[in-house]
Parts: C-alpha cells; structure tokens; sequence
C-alpha cells in the first residue's frame, strides 16, 4: 500500500527528467547550423589539384565581415584573435583579396561569400581567360601561333579562382535569416567599441568539408585501387567526371553494330550540356550552356515535321555533349570511340560538323557569327566544304530573321567541341557563336551566369503556369538563332533550298525550354515529357549544369533525354509492358536495335489525377562520356581529360560564441586540479577509515 | 608475461602449484631453462621475449646472491638487453623515417602503407 504512491512519483520524476533532456537540447543552444551550405570542393587531374579543403573536424574563425580590400589587415596582421572566418560581400571576391588570404591563410580559417540578388556590374570569371587551353586542337604542333589563345584570349573576365588551390574552405551563402544572423552576430559581439578591442566571448564561425582526396589523380585512382583490393570495407577517395552524351538522328542508325557504317553520310549538329562555377552544384549555365542546348533541341524539333519525300539524303546526328568544361570529356570519348569501332558511326561517315555554341546575349539585330578553323582550312578540299556550309548558313540567315557575319579569316576556333573531332582529322565545321573575338558572356562559367545575364524577365504579375508559356524576347531571338540552324542542317544534309524556307523552330517551345532549364524544372509541360517514376527528380529551382561524377547522370542529361524523345520522336500504339521492354509487341526482336521507346506520363486527363501515359519512340541513344583516359589507365596523359572530384564526408557549417583561450585553459585546468585533489582525498580518507569512521559497531549477535 | 612477473615481484603468489608464476619456487635449472628458452625464442624476430627476459630475470641475475647458474643467466639477460636495444634503434629509426618521408615517397609509400591517411598527402 505505501509503494503506490511511490512508484507514481518515480515514474513521474522520470518522464520529466526525459523529457527535460531531450526537448532540452544543449547542442541547440549553443550551436546554430546554417541551412543552405554550398562550398568549393577539391578537383583533381593529372598533375594538380585545384579547390578548397577544410580540417577533418571543420576549421573555426572568428567571424570578421570584410568592409573593403584595406580591411584585410585587420585579419592578416593586426587582429587580436585569429584565425578569422572572413564574410566577403561579392563585391569583394575578387581574385587579389583571395590570392592575399591564400597568403595569409595561417591566420585565415576560411571564407564565406554571400550571394547576392542580383549580378554584379562589370564581370566576373572564376574561370581561366584561356578555357580548356591544353586540350583543344591548339597545340604548339598544329600551329603554334594559335596556341595558348596567343591571338585570341577568349575570356577577358576570367580570374582563373576555380583553377587554384585554398587551404581552407569557402562556402558560399545566400542573403537570408541566416546571413542576417551572421551580421547581426558581428555587430553585437565583435566589434569592439569606439574602436577598442574586441572582446570575449566572439561570434565564430565553424565551416567543414574535408575532402579525402589528395595530389592528383593518378594518387587517388592507386588509393581507390589499393583500397577496393586490400581493405575489407574499401573507402573511396575520388570519382571520375562525366555522364552521359546524348544523340539522336534524323534517320534510325543501327545501334548494336558498331563500327563503320557504308554509304551513311552524317552532318553532326553538337552542342554542350554542362556549365561549373566556382562552387560545388551551383552552375546556372545561362549563357554558357543553355543558350545553345535550347537552340538546338528547338531546331531538332522544327526538323522533325520533314515529309518522307523531302528527307534530304545525308542523315543529321543531333549530338549532346557532356563535361565540355573539363578539358572535352564528352566530345573526346565520342572521338574515342569513333575511331576504335565502339559507336554507331565511324569518323569517315562524318562529312561536317555544325555546332552551336553561346547564342543566348545577342541585343537587338546583332549577328550570329560562323567561327571556322583557319588551319584546316589552308587544305583545299576542307575549305571548299567549310565554304560551302557557310553559303548554306548565309542561305538560312535571309528567311530565318537573323543577320550573319564571318569573323577575321586568321582568328582560331573559340573552346568548343568540334575542336576535338579536329584533332582526329581536318573536316569541315562551323561553330555559331554571338560574339566575333572575346565573348559576350561577362559571367561565363560563374554563378551569375543566369537569366539575368540573358536578359530574360517576365512581367511580375504572372503565376509560374503563365511564365512557362510567355514568349520573351530573348525566347524570341534564340528561336531565330534555331530557325537559323534548322534550315541550315536541311540544306547541309542535301534538302532542297525551296523546302527550307518553310522550316522554322516554334518560339513557344524556346520559351518553355528557357523557363524549365533557367527557372523551374518543375512544370507541368517537362512533367508530360518524363516517366512517372521519376517525377521527383524535377525540382523547383533552376537546372544544376555541373556535370558530376560519372555514376550520376547529370541534371541537364536526364532533361535533355526525355525532351529530345519527345521532340524529335512519334507517339506509338503500344502498351505499357511492350514499351519498356524496349519491342513493339510480343515477337519483335528488331525495333531495339534501331529505336528505343519511353513510357511517359503524357497530359493530364480531364477531371482525374491520373494522366494519359503514352509510349515514345525514338532514336534517342545515351553514350557514356568519361574521359579515355580512364579506360586506357592513362591517368598522367595530356591529350585527355583527367578530372575526378574528390568525396567527402560531410559539408556543414555552424556558427556560436566561443571563449577565450585563456579561459578554456583556465576551465580545463580547474577540472583537472579538481579531479587530482578528489583522488588524493579518496585515498587519504579511505586509509584512514578505521580512525574516521569508528561507528561503535556492536557485534550483532542477538542477545535476548 | 609482465603481469605475472609483477605479482611474483611482490611475492604473493596464488597459484603455488605452476612453476611459471612464481620464481621463487623454482629451482636453479628450471630458471637457467627458462631464460635460455626466452633468449632462444626471441632469435624468430620476437624482441618482446627479449624485454620480458630482461624484466623477469633481472633481479635473479644481479640483485641475488649467487648461485652456480647465475653467471648463465646473466650472459642470457645482458644479450637479450643488447637484442631489446638494438631493435628498438632499428624500429625508431624506420618508423621516423617512413613517416617523415611517406607523402614523398607515392607509389612505395601507398603500397607499404596499412592504413593511408585521408586528404592530406
């Protein structure tokens, strides 16, 4: 009877007690994580390693948020309590104030950018002013006077950041609650008044993301090797860049026979589908990549509505190419594999080649620009193709609302694919640009490289349904650039020039492809395109156009996959099992080899939440596009890509007050004076027991 | 080893059957084997036989009165410390050496390495 009550109270104690603990988080009270952390990893090739590395555990700083480039001295010299953790304002990331924290970086403990709302004036690059320098066909050998962009250098803005190695991290933030905290942080407790100093506790600031890989990539490709080998649970260090290439053609090419194929002869029509910027997964790729994708799917589509009897005699190849930006992985596998019989194709099917490269800048009535290679063009027959398909080009540019212009006969190609397909052997190709010498793109291969760079705005009172379907005149523009390219591919591949004419890319659908690669790839008309498992996949936040490690498929090539099948595809009558099967009914053995069938989700139905689900078909083929280097086991070479991205644990940051040292040493000092001198009272009271505790113990034999 | 040396040090042996805990009981011969065994043993790379020679028989060599085997079991203890020294200048030698010069060493120094440390060289 009288535990009862007992009992209650114990269970009572207890339940408060745990709940007090856990909904009593100390780590919470201490500790603020920041939500939306991007950083700068480590990437790797050959013989360097360029980006950013933290300490395993996180570097911690005292949080400085820099006013001006004579602030610097504050955190390299005079600061009273270093290592700082440096707020930059994009204005001040520039490539002096970096290269001094480099410098400095002893009493540097990493940098945070904040990201601002709209692009700065003027430009910025993190990229180098001469891209993909030793990998194109430029080298000393083939002419020296063009090498190392010694007549041209391409991107003037270029600050080469994304090519140097930082000792600490730099995370990059965008301007929300949390940089509110931050600043407010520093002015409560960092700043000391009236110009004293500062003092304890500071606001600091703990940034980690330590990357495993190190040196190079020959290191981490033997430290892969030894771990898969030797270790019991192997832990790897780096992963190769690349994707997937994505091509399609005109007329069903024989996919599962590789090698040669006779009396084919096929106009190659390339554009890239990959940006970076200086950060991990941040790369909105406007100008850079997008621009010349979205023509060409748009002209991929205009072509598709060619009558049988008006097919022209050469077949076009609509090729899409992944990890350009590092050093041609995509292009240069393709090559690859052209010449040792593992494509569809060889290199002496190819009769030309037409790319479309940045197009997206172009103020009104400026000219798309036919850039050619002025070397290959010194032999006869090369130049009398390249002529020819710049005639078509002139041809083209009078019915399709565009003006266009050659540059200076001497000046070499700009950074572009078709560069590599030249290195295998001269032919005839023309890389559409819109810029005559130095790009337009002041923000090329940065993260300001978004539709504000395209001039693209929409009225502000549009919902998002409304936005995916307004026509801009950027939209506009670049569906003349795709008309443009449409008529020119007909006229190339043998078409009649009266039909060309009529050929012309809906603007409609250039607009839409603008909105879902530079706005939201979450709409209902990219959702019609896909299978439904893979809904989740489009997000609400523009395309990431960072190509990645080469076992995920890219954001921009799972895209383009779905959208060239559908735009340049036929709707077929077959059922759902025989779809992704890959066969048009029970006993069709052939279709696979010529054709490949997506089951998609298709347009909502009336009044229901399910959709018209319909089977595609197609010629749409992936191709894998990682660097040759890595299949050879060349990982020291020069003449291909290298790339790998090193992995990593874990990217967090979080900010807190931190003592002074002198205080954590007292703290740690007392505890252990504490725990020293209950020891030695233990011991001295536990041998003299018998004199401290005499009790008087009575012996407890019962005496009744 | 040195655990049962320590409690025979202290001379409160509990297991007073096995002549292996307790030297005390053990007669002259049994200890001259024993550390002739030890010495033995610690030839087949095994320098720690060596060190518990040392330890274990160290006060039966020198802080004794003598006794006839005592001469051999000094021999015995003054070699294995010699033994003990010179690997421990060898060990302390390559593992300075090897963990100074590892990052320089690449390909070698990945092989030789058990355990390669992450992100830095």
């Amino acid at each position: 009877m009288d535990l009862q009550p007992n009992k209650w109270i114990l269970c009572l104690f207890i339940c408060s007690f745990v709940t007090g603990i856990c909904c009593n988080s100390m780590e919470k009270k201490i500790y603020l994580n920041l939500n939306y952390t991007v950083a700068c990893v480590r990437l790797l090739n050959a013989t360097h390693q360029i980006g950013c590395q933290s300490s395993l555990s996180g570097d911690v700083g005292v949080l400085h948020v820099l006013e001006s480039e004579e602030n610097l001295d504050w955190v390299l010299n005079t600061g009273h309590s270093p290592p700082y953790m440096v707020i930059l304002e994009a204005e001040l990331f520039t490539r002096s104030i970096l290269m001094k924290l480099k410098d400095g970086s002893r009493r540097v403990a990493g940098v945070a950018v904040i990201e601002p709302n709209t692009n700065l004036p003027g430009g910025f690059s993190p990229h180098t002013t001469c891209p993909n320098e030793n990998s194109g066909v430029y080298t000393e050998t083939y002419d020296p006077t063009y090498a190392h962009c010694n007549r041209t250098m391409w991107n003037p803005f270029g600050n080469g950041l994304s090519y140097e190695e930082f000792p600490f991290p730099i995370f990059s933030m965008k301007e929300d609650n949390d940089t509110r905290v931050i600043r407010q942080c520093y002015q409560d407790h960092n700043r000391g008044e009236n110009g004293s100093i500062p003092q304890y506790p500071l606001c600091a600031m703990q940034l980690s993301s330590h990357m495993s890989a190190v040196t190079d990539t020959p290191t981490c490709m033997r430290r892969n090797r030894i771990q898969n080998d030797f270790s019991i649970s192997p832990e790897m260090v780096c992963d190769p860049l690349g994707g997937s290439n994505i091509w399609t053609s005109t007329r069903p090419i024989n996919n599962t026979e590789k090698g040669h194929k006779p009396s084919q002869s096929v106009v190659i029509a390339a554009a890239r589908m990959d940006s970076r910027s200086f950060f991990f997964d941040l790369a909105p790729g406007a100008q850079s990549s997008a621009s010349g994708l979205i023509a060409l799917l748009a002209a991929a589509q205009a072509l598709r509505n060619i009558s049988d009897e008006d097919q022209p005699n050469r077949t076009i190849l609509y090729a899409f190419f992944e990890g350009e930006t590092f050093d041609y992985i995509g292009s240069s596998k393709m090559v690859y594999d052209m010449e040792n019989t593992r494509f569809a194709l060889d290199l002496d099917n190819v009769h030309s080649m037409v790319e479309v490269g940045q197009v997206g800048i172009r103020p009104q009535g400026s000219p798309i620009y036919l850039h050619s290679d002025p070397v290959s063009r010194k032999n006869d027959s090369v130049n009398t193709e390249v002529q020819s398909l710049i005639e078509n080009l002139k041809e083209a540019s009078s019915s399709s609302n565009t003006n266009v212009s050659e540059p200076e006969a001497s000046q070499p190609l700009p950074p572009s694919s078709l560069q590599r397909f030249l290195r295998a052997r001269p032919f005839p190709g023309v890389v559409l640009q819109d810029h005559s010498s130095t790009f337009t793109n002041r923000y090329y291969e940065s993260m300001f490289d978004n539709p504000e760079n395209l001039n693209m705005t929409y009225p502000p009172e549009l919902t998002p349904e409304e936005q995916l379907s307004f026509v801009t005149d950027t939209a506009k523009a670049l569906a003349d650039v795709a008309t443009l390219v449409a008529q020119t591919l007909f006229l190339q591949a043998g078409g009649d020039s009266a039909k060309a004419t009529s050929i012309t890319a809906d603007p409609q659908t250039v607009a839409r492809l603008l909105y879902g690669f530079l706005v939201k790839s979450n709409n209902s008309w990219f959702e019609q395109m896909i299978p439904s498992d893979f809904k989740s996949r489009l997000v609400d936040r523009p395309t990431n156009f960072y190509t990645g490690v080469h076992m995920q498929k890219s954001e921009p090539s799972f895209l383009v996959e779905y959208i060239l099948a559908n735009l340049t595809g036929t709707v077929v009558n077959v059922t759902q099992e025989d779809c992704k099967a890959q066969r048009e009914n029970e006993d069709d053995k052939e279709s696979r080899h010529l054709y490949s069938y997506m089951w998609v989700q298709g347009a909502p139905v009336a009044n229901s939440t399910d959709t018209d689900s319909l089977c595609v078909r197609s010629s749409v083929r992936l191709s894998p596009a990682i660097s040759p280097a890595f299949d050879l086991d060349l990982l020291s070479s020069a003449d291909y890509s290298t790339w790998t991205e090193s992995r990593w644990k874990k990217i967090n940051g979080r900010i807190f007050l931190v003592a002074s040292h002198e205080l954590e040493m007292l703290t740690l000092g007392v505890g252990v004076g504490i725990l020293l001198l209950s020891l030695i009272l233990t011991y001295l009271i536990s041998s003299k027991a018998e004199i401290l505790f005499c009790s008087g113990r009575e012996p407890t034999s019962a005496t009744y | 080893m040195i655990t049962r040396a320590a409690l025979s040090s202290s001379g409160n042996s509990k297991h007073s059957g096995t002549s292996t805990m307790n030297l005390e009981r053990v007669p002259n011969e049994e200890k001259l084997n024993l550390c002739r065994k030890y010495y033995l043993g610690g030839f087949a790379l095994l320098p720690f036989l060596w060190l518990v020679n040392v330890i274990w028989f160290f006060r039966e060599a020198f802080l004794k009165p003598s006794y006839s085997e005592q001469t051999q079991i000094k021999t015995y203890v003054k070699r294995s410390a010699l033994g003990v020294l010179l690997w421990a200048v060898v060990l302390s030698v390559w593992i300075t050496v090897f963990q100074h010069f590892r990052a320089e060493w690449g390909e070698v120094g990945d092989y030789l390495s058990f355990t390669i440390p992450l992100g830095t060289p």
